[in-house]
């Protein structure tokens, strides 16, 4: 029963979704483990994928087990799906002349990268420039999207100091959109360039859409990841990451071009932990001697000992250790610290605060 | 050799609140294994009560780890609740202490119905004599679980009052078996029905209105690991008085019934459409409507009978 056993902790969970062979190795009383770690990750149709494109080793897998395996990735299939349906649903009603690029979840669907098998979007991230933004909100508005109702404040904090608008949804359709007119917090320390990110977006065969240049792609997630989280419980992202990674960088000059890149826009620390855990965690073949210059080692250390802490799965059966409540307070901590200058996060933070005194409705809990 | 693990009856009920407390209660429903723990001495009695039929049984792997828990702080002693949590996670409000029994089999349906999308998963009861399957398809209120419970009590073996799980692969269904949840009239119909069955406390007021469980019997119980082979759909329902009459339905009303009241139709896709499709196709559909239940009973037992006969001689 303890996440000890060498076969059942996050660490056996990031091996097996490094090499899925092992699956048939595995007991059932480590899959008892496993399977809610995984599926605490939201990474189960991932780990599904993955081991099922493995066919020669599903035999040595117990039924029971296949079972969870076949449901996480019919599950994943359907949200692919519904995902699907809401951006043709969005083609239909955005101006054709509005250049709109789907960023993260939706555009590995769209191009279909491997990235995308298993994998549970959660909602429709689209990208338009600052001055389409208006124009595509109130179409979306005018067809019948919703805006979330939010409080002035928070409308403000998301149209002056954030990346997106408040999220929209149409009545009745399970999936959000957001929409964004860049990759990062206006507020937040690293300012991505925009000239670059807009001018190499790319068309997708067949698709409205459009994406991110694949360097972009990576940076974006690697940016989503260290800059704009809370690094509590986002494995997932750091999959997708090594995933991107491993799709779109074949050669030694295409991993100089991506670090060029993040240099051209300023994300050259995120991109440094990304590689740093994804080569640890998921064995990404990252080559040795990448022109990046590492952070001081001290923050390495604190780095080294916070991320774990705050972003591998856990079982909620227990309470939480001291140090993992102590990294998750850091994580977000942190988080705020990079979003935002400290005159402007003391001003939000206050504001915040004096909200929290008020009533406000019990935070449903999200089971799945 | 080793020897048969005990029924949950025959255990003292000491040892029972042990096991909970430690969460090392495992029940076997056929599909699923569901783990749980209480910390509640009244649940830990109910559970006894309904459960008695099933096995303590060692399972290293459990597809649901859950528990049912007092409520923490002031509250647990102002108004007495029952948490139900699944892998540590309370995903729905806390439920009045007296009915945690009644929580725990809705969360545990819950848990079943999100996350086990490798079965077609028809809102439908299912019973079979041997491995001959039979349907029991029909809305909330029409006397289905009445019905069921009736076939059970007369020798049929329950495989689900609730969930019709289909096997997209083999065509199969298979046992997921919980008591089954008696609502208002038909729990005193039911227990006026056969001797020798077992009720468990009658809930009322939750919000399906009065609640009791039936136990399943020890032939159902025993025989949850075999899958049955659907045979007969059968869509029942009572009506005061009313002479028994059985009308065939065209496949194509079977199929639109079934699909529509499936938990995860749409999830499923193609793979739905089709398990249920030749559900459809190889099964006879009867709409049945009765006021006595002798007579439905025996009404389904020819059926199945005929239909099962068809199949064979075809």
């Amino acid at each position: 029963m303890s996440d000890q056993r060498p076969n059942a902790g996050p660490s056996a969970l990031l091996q097996l979704l490094t090499d899925p062979g092992r699956a048939g190795e595995l007991t059932l009383a480590d899959w008892d483990t496993l399977i809610r770690l995984a599926r605490r990750a939201r990474l189960l149709g991932v780990l599904a994928h993955r081991i099922q494109s493995r066919p020669g080793h599903l035999p040595a897998i117990p039924d029971c087990v296949r079972g969870h395996l076949d449901s996480a990735t019919i599950y994943s299939a359907h949200r692919v799906h519904l995902l699907r349906m809401e951006l043709a649903a969005l083609a239909r009603v955005l101006p054709t002349e509005v250049r709109v690029a789907v960023l993260k979840g939706g555009a590995y669907v769209i191009q279909d990268l491997e990235t995308a098998r298993g994998r549970l979007p959660n909602d429709v991230d689209l990208l338009v420039s600052r001055d389409d933004l208006r124009r595509s909100e109130t179409a979306l508005l005018a067809a019948g999207w919703e805006a979330e109702a939010v409080d002035d404040y928070a409308d403000r904090y998301y149209r002056e100091w954030s990346h997106e608008i408040p999220p929209m949804r149409f009545p009745g359709h399970p999936m959000e959109v957001d929409l964004h007119h860049t990759i990062s917090p206006v507020t937040g320390r690293l300012k991505p360039d925009r000239a670059l990110l807009f001018g190499d977006l790319q068309a997708v065969a067949g698709q409205r859409f459009l994406v991110l240049h694949p360097l972009d792609q990576i940076l974006h997630a690697v940016i989503h990841l260290f800059q704009d989280s809370e690094l509590v419980d986002n494995l997932r992202d750091l999959v997708d990451i090594d995933s991107l990674l491993r799709s779109y960088l074949q050669s030694a000059d295409d991993w100089l071009a991506l670090t060029r890149r993040a240099g051209r826009h300023g994300v050259e620390r995120p991109l440094w932990y990304a590689l740093h855990y994804c080569r640890k965690w998921l064995a990404t073949p990252v080559p040795d001697g990448l022109p990046l210059r590492p952070p001081p080692i001290a923050m390495v250390w604190l780095m080294d000992w916070l991320y774990p802490c705050c972003t591998l799965p856990r079982l909620a059966d227990r309470p939480p250790p001291v140090a993992r409540r102590i990294a998750v307070h850091l994580g977000l901590a942190r988080y705020q610290w990079l979003r935002m200058p400290p005159g402007m996060l003391l001003r939000h933070l206050g504001h915040k605060s004096v909200q929290a005194l008020r009533w406000r409705p019990a935070a449903q809990h999200r089971a799945e | 050799m080793t020897a048969e693990p005990p029924r949950l009856r025959n255990l003292s009920p000491v040892l029972l609140r042990q096991r909970l407390a430690n969460a090392s209660v495992e029940l076997d429903y056929g599909a699923a294994v569901v783990r749980v723990g209480s910390d509640l001495a009244g649940f830990v009695a109910d559970l006894q009560r309904v459960y008695g039929a099933f096995s303590l049984a060692d399972a290293t792997f459990a597809d649901f780890h859950t528990q049912v828990r007092r409520g923490s702080g002031v509250r647990a002693y102002l108004r007495p609740q029952s948490r139900f949590l699944i892998d540590g996670i309370q995903p729905f409000d806390p439920f009045p202490r007296e009915q945690a029994l009644a929580h725990f089999e809705w969360g545990v349906n819950w848990c079943f119905a999100q996350r086990f999308n490798q079965h077609v998963l028809l809102h439908a009861g299912a019973l079979a004599l041997a491995d001959q399957g039979v349907i029991m398809a029909a809305p909330p209120g029409s006397g289905k679980s009445t019905l069921t419970a009736a076939m059970m009590l007369r020798g049929f073996r329950l495989l689900s009052d609730e969930f019709g799980v289909l096997c997209p692969r083999s065509g199969q269904l298979w046992p997921m078996l919980k008591p089954l949840a008696l609502k208002n009239r038909s729990i005193d119909v039911i227990r006026d029905y056969a001797d020798d069955l077992i009720l468990g406390p009658v809930y009322k007021g939750t919000r399906k209105g009065d609640v009791a469980h039936l136990a399943p019997g020890d032939a159902s119980v025993d025989a949850r690991r075999l899958p049955a082979r659907p045979q007969l759909v059968i869509f029942p329902s009572f009506r005061e008085g009313a002479a028994l009459r059985a009308r065939r339905l065209p496949a194509a009303d079977a199929f639109a019934h079934l699909a529509f009241n499936s938990f995860n139709y749409e999830l499923l896709g193609a793979t739905s459409f089709n398990a249920v499709a030749d559900v459809s196709e190889s099964c006879p559909a009867f709409a049945l409507e009765y006021s006595r239940l002798d007579e439905a009973v025996d009404a389904v037992r020819t059926l199945l009978a005929d239909a099962t006969a068809a199949r064979t001689g075809a």
